[in-house]
């Protein structure tokens, strides 16, 4: 069963959607209130940056509230949610990648002949850079997961795959992981 | 090589460690503010509505007033090539001299670079509301037309002028080439190119500020 972190019933969610669409402002409000904190930490542990993390939750209910008709209610609301979220969070990352492209690999450039003057970064660090490292799938899997503690099944609808490839991705993402700390597992669980 | 139980502890340090990648801060989500953000765009949605059909329209109403402009730059064109005639109803012939000519043609690339600056800051916002951007693909074209013959034309002889007009026809040619069957990133990318040529900013510098923006607005 999906984990359901605000005890609302599928029929609670009919009922608030049905509100929302025949033009109840305090519904959209309830709506908004019950989700804003899940979608914008969700927009956070993704972007690592508060700016887009706002920019991303404020787009993300603007785009809901304007399909909210396509909610057909099989799956949770939250569920739902999550899959606007996640498609605005990537199609907004991608767009500022884009932009950001050319600064970054200057700063990488410059980061790479620092770091190798410089001490290891602790682990800490070496798993950030590490989970950034991963490919974009496996991290929002990983994040979902075993960050944020979604199910597979609600990692599935969020992402549009299905909860074995979540898995499966998971598992991949958790074995690159170990596999980057390699070097340093002796003083993890030795 | 690590052993099973090495890598379940691993494992269990990644998923413990991993809560501080991209920790969300302490204090709550802006929620008022996000709100009120939210609550206005919705509102200036519905002030200007972005279905469809109005769209259409309001990409319509551009054309027409494109084509509008691209008939009196080749008259003024035509004009400046063979013998004076008249640039408007009860003018007289003998008054359009070189210095006339080139007014004109000022005046109507003022007023193109006005239509081209509304007009893409109209599709980019259609891009971004995530809408009928494809609609827009034959007003582009107009516009494309009627930037050829500007550039064509005595004016596109200005240097900073012609690499402005240069750089609107790629935007303009990719607008045209959308179809309904265009894939999204393909706007996202002829906006990411809006955006790297500075084309916007560049028109407004180059129109003059409280020109008439009438064309497209809805």
């Amino acid at each position: 069963m999906a984990r359901s972190t605000d005890g609302r019933t599928a029929a609670d969610d009919r009922r608030l959607v049905a509100d929302v669409l025949a033009g109840d402002p305090a519904a959209e409000r309830r709506l908004y209130d019950a989700n804003v904190d899940r979608v914008y930490r969700l927009a956070y542990r993704l972007t690592g940056d508060p700016d887009l993390a706002q920019e991303f939750t404020q787009e993300s209910f603007i785009r809901a509230f304007d399909r909210l008709e396509t909610f057909r209610g099989d799956a949770k609301l939250s569920t739902w949610l999550n899959a606007v979220a996640t498609s605005v969070i990537f199609n907004g990352l991608r767009k500022v990648k884009r932009f950001r492209q050319r600064e970054v690999d200057l700063d990488l450039a410059t980061q790479r002949a620092s770091d190798r003057a410089e001490a290891e970064p602790d682990l800490k660090e070496r798993l950030h850079g590490a989970i950034d490292d991963l490919p974009k799938g496996y991290r929002a899997v990983f994040l979902m997961h075993d960050v944020e503690g979604f199910t597979h099944e609600e990692i599935g609808r969020s992402l549009g795959i299905r909860p074995g490839t979540s898995k499966a991705q998971l598992s991949r993402a958790r074995a690159k992981l170990r596999q980057s700390l390699a070097a340093f597992a002796g003083g993890i669980t030795g | 090589m690590m052993d099973d139980r090495s890598d379940e502890q691993l494992d269990e340090w990644i998923r413990e460690a991993a809560h501080s990648y991209h920790s969300p801060p302490p204090a709550p989500a802006p929620r008022e503010e996000m709100w009120h953000a939210i609550q206005a765009a919705r509102r200036t949605a519905n002030v200007r509505p972005i279905r469809r059909p109005i769209r259409w329209l309001a990409w319509s109403v551009g054309v027409a007033a494109v084509l509008a402009l691209g008939v009196s730059i080749g008259l003024i064109i035509a004009s400046d090539r063979s013998a004076p005639i008249p640039i408007a109803a009860g003018d007289d012939p003998s008054a359009t001299t070189p210095q006339h000519v080139s007014a004109a043609l000022a005046v109507v690339t003022t007023e193109y670079l006005t239509q081209a600056e509304t007009f893409l800051t109209l599709f980019r916002d259609a891009v971004r509301t995530g809408g009928a951007s494809s609609y827009a693909s034959g007003t582009a074209r107009h516009l494309l037309a009627t930037n050829r013959l500007i550039t064509d034309s005595p004016a596109g002889a200005d240097p900073v002028l012609k690499e402005l007009l240069q750089d609107l026809e790629l935007v303009l040619a990719q607008i045209a080439q959308l179809s309904e069957d265009s894939w999204e990133g393909e706007t996202d990318l002829i906006t990411d190119g809006i955006e790297q040529r500075a084309v916007l900013t560049r028109l407004q510098t180059v129109v003059p500020a409280g020109t008439l923006r009438g064309a497209f607005s809805l």
